[in-house]
């Protein structure tokens, strides 16, 4: 027994000595591969044959308010298309799980950027340019809770929370009725203006769209899909999109990632970031 | 950063946007002194605006007893000791403003409270710790003085939330100067809850959006006074609108006890912002506690208003204060009655400068029964 533990042992000396590593192969790029279908969980098998490009992550320093000290080192990326859709896997290393947006707290969340249009000078990374728009598809692991079933209120966040009394759940207001809901959006103003951000969350992931810094907005076009799931080293997240206008097999494209960890309190421009790295799609034309 | 002009600290200091004031500038008077910390004010804002799902710990208005009292808890310790030494010479600020004092990265100097620090509003803050009895009394090695400080946003000139929104969420109004937060647009990256230093923005778990007073603009868009200030029992408020020191009116009620007085004083104007709600400050507390929460010009305020018995034209508009529900835009003192009136010239109010005592019997004779009077 004790020589069958030493030849095992030897093997994964050797191993690591010599660079081998199981797992699709890595590219300086990144490159998506065809798939029959685009799967949206993370831990599907289709992912081993899609090849992996690790994208360094570095601070967002350039505009205020900044990232001055750097987090989250990189992000392993793969992509699958369909021909019609485009999918990412991310996957990045996070010792903290934060998905609970209270006050003062942030929650883990990473997001894919890609020009609008195909072109040899892509638009500035950083968020794009005024007439010069970017596409962003976001995830957030608070979205993503509530996917998973975390219920839309205060005790959620809070266990031991200690509700008195809120108006429109009182009689004879019936509970579910056109009355009853109307009063409570009264009281969740971001609700009522339609913010697509505000909830309650039927997906994990929004399509934005954005000209610069500070001009975030939601996509006119929507039907992103995603999903994350905790892995044991951090997070590894599918991000589904419509293949880009004009993205087809070999030809070239920009592809930019971003990745904020929620104990850092990293939010909005406060994140991790890549420049723009060229994205291909493989096959034939 | 642009130069802009704070006359609160009589200099230019540096912000992120140049100078824009309103047309008008929407201002707030709370005479301390007559505050009793009956949270009614804060009761009529929670029923009015935060009462749902999500805003549980938010008090927009909030009632606090100083010095041991905040919400959130250390609001303005934890920034005071972070901004450093705040020396004034003469009515000019030396000190750094916290626009001036922002650190590598960032807009302004900030700091975000925890949940726990919203957690326990006025929770043991005017409490003994322990049980005094048998004759035994309370000693602490300093005064023994403690005072209600009411808190709104102070709509501020130069806003820290504002400058603050790398989204451009927030507004000013350039019609009344009342700062908004878009609810529409803000994505909740709780920049302007670390920003502002007065801590009145808060983050809404649910909607993932933060939210803020709004000085009732639904109601002052009529004429009428925001609902925290139409049931202050203690009548301490006034709202209204406030000038240039330079063009300063007499007849506006706000104006007179800001600026032709001097008898109402922002609430930390070192920090730079400019707050559009002034104090007056409470006489009975020690002068440097005061003078780092108002400014230099707090003696001569707590002296003038200790002398307001005999200046009959401060004492009738603070006999003003709390009469009406309506928007007092100008205001006089005719003998022994103050007539308050609106924008048009309407008036609105009119106040004794003396109310009539009536002495009833202490056996009504009608009746046949003796007369209880109350307290």
């Amino acid at each position: 027994m004790r020589s069958v533990a030493r030849v095992l042992l030897a093997v994964a000396v050797l191993g690591l000595l010599c660079g081998c590593r199981k797992g699709p192969p890595r590219t300086n790029e990144v490159v998506a591969v065809t798939a029959a279908k685009i799967p949206l969980d993370p831990n599907d098998r289709a992912w081993e044959q899609a090849p992996e490009h690790l994208a360094k992550l570095i601070p967002q320093d350039l505009v205020e308010p900044r990232l001055l000290k750097p987090s989250t080192a990189e992000v392993l990326v793969q992509a699958l298309t369909d021909g019609a859709g485009i999918a990412f896997r991310l996957r990045w290393l996070d010792a903290s799980k934060n998905d609970a947006p209270r006050p003062g707290e942030f929650v883990d969340s990473c997001a894919v950027q890609v020009p609008r249009t195909i072109g040899p000078e892509p638009p500035a990374p950083q968020m794009g340019e005024a007439g010069r728009p970017v596409e962003v598809t976001l995830w957030r692991a608070d979205w993503q809770a509530a996917v998973d079933g975390r219920g839309d209120t205060i005790r959620d966040l809070y266990p031991n929370a200690a509700v008195d009394h809120y108006p429109f759940d009182a009689q004879p207001l019936g509970p579910g009725s056109a009355a009853q809901k109307e009063m409570a959006q009264r009281y969740a103003p971001a609700r009522a203006l339609g913010n697509p951000r505000s909830g309650p969350r039927e997906s994990p992931v929004e399509d934005l769209v954005a000209e610069g810094p500070g001009t975030l907005a939601p996509a006119a076009r929507s039907g992103a899909k995603g999903k994350g799931v905790r892995t044991r080293e951090g997070w590894s997240v599918v991000l589904s999109r419509r293949l880009p206008d004009g993205l087809a097999p070999r030809v070239r494209t920009q592809i930019a990632f971003a990745v904020w960890e929620g104990s850092r309190e990293e939010t909005g421009s406060r994140k991790m970031r890549t420049g723009w790295i060229p994205l291909l799609v493989r096959g034939e034309k | 950063m642009a130069r802009v002009f704070n006359w609160q600290i009589g200099r230019e200091m540096s912000y992120w946007y140049p100078e824009s004031r309103p047309a008008r500038q929407f201002a707030a008077v709370f005479d301390i002194n007559k505050c009793i910390a009956c949270q009614t004010c804060t009761l009529a804002c929670k029923t009015t605006w935060t009462s749902g799902k999500g805003q549980e710990y938010m008090l927009w208005n909030n009632v606090e007893s100083k010095p041991y009292g905040f919400y959130p808890l250390a609001w303005d310790l934890k920034l005071l000791e972070t901004l450093g030494a705040q020396s004034w010479r003469g009515k000019v600020y030396e000190g750094r403003t916290i626009f001036e004092a922002a650190p590598a990265g960032e807009r302004v100097l900030g700091w975000r409270p925890e949940s726990r620090d919203y957690s326990y509003p006025n929770v043991g803050e005017d409490d003994c710790a322990g049980q005094v009895d048998h004759g035994a009394s309370l000693s602490a090695p300093h005064l023994n003085w403690f005072f209600y400080l009411a808190r709104i946003c102070n709509h501020c000139t130069y806003p820290a939330c504002l400058s603050s929104c790398p989204r451009g969420s927030i507004y000013k109004r350039p019609e009344d100067g009342i700062v908004l937060l878009d609810q529409g647009r803000c994505r909740g990256y709780q920049e302007c809850v670390k920003a502002c230093p007065y801590k009145k923005t808060f983050y809404n778990p649910m909607t993932g959006t933060s939210e803020k007073c709004i000085a009732c603009y639904p109601k002052f868009e009529q004429g009428l006074q925001p609902q925290c200030f139409l049931n202050c029992i203690g009548k301490i408020r006034l709202a209204g609108f406030v000038s240039r020191p330079d063009r300063a009116r007499a007849d506006n009620p706000i104006d007179y006890l800001v600026h032709i007085k001097k008898v109402a004083l922002p609430l930390f104007p070192q920090f730079g912002l400019e707050p559009n709600v002034y104090y007056i400050p409470p006489v009975h507390v020690p002068a440097p506690f005061l003078q780092q929460l108002f400014g230099p010009g707090v003696e001569d305020a707590v002296n003038v208003y200790r002398a307001a018995a005999k200046d009959l034209d401060l004492a009738g508009l603070l006999c003003l204060i709390g009469s009406t529900e309506q928007v007092v835009a100008r205001w006089q003192r005719q003998g022994e009655t103050v007539t308050g009136s609106d924008e048009k010239g309407a008036t609105v109010v009119r106040v004794p400068l003396k109310e009539p005592v009536y002495v009833r019997a202490a056996f009504d004779e009608k009746y046949q029964i003796a007369r209880t009077n109350c307290p």
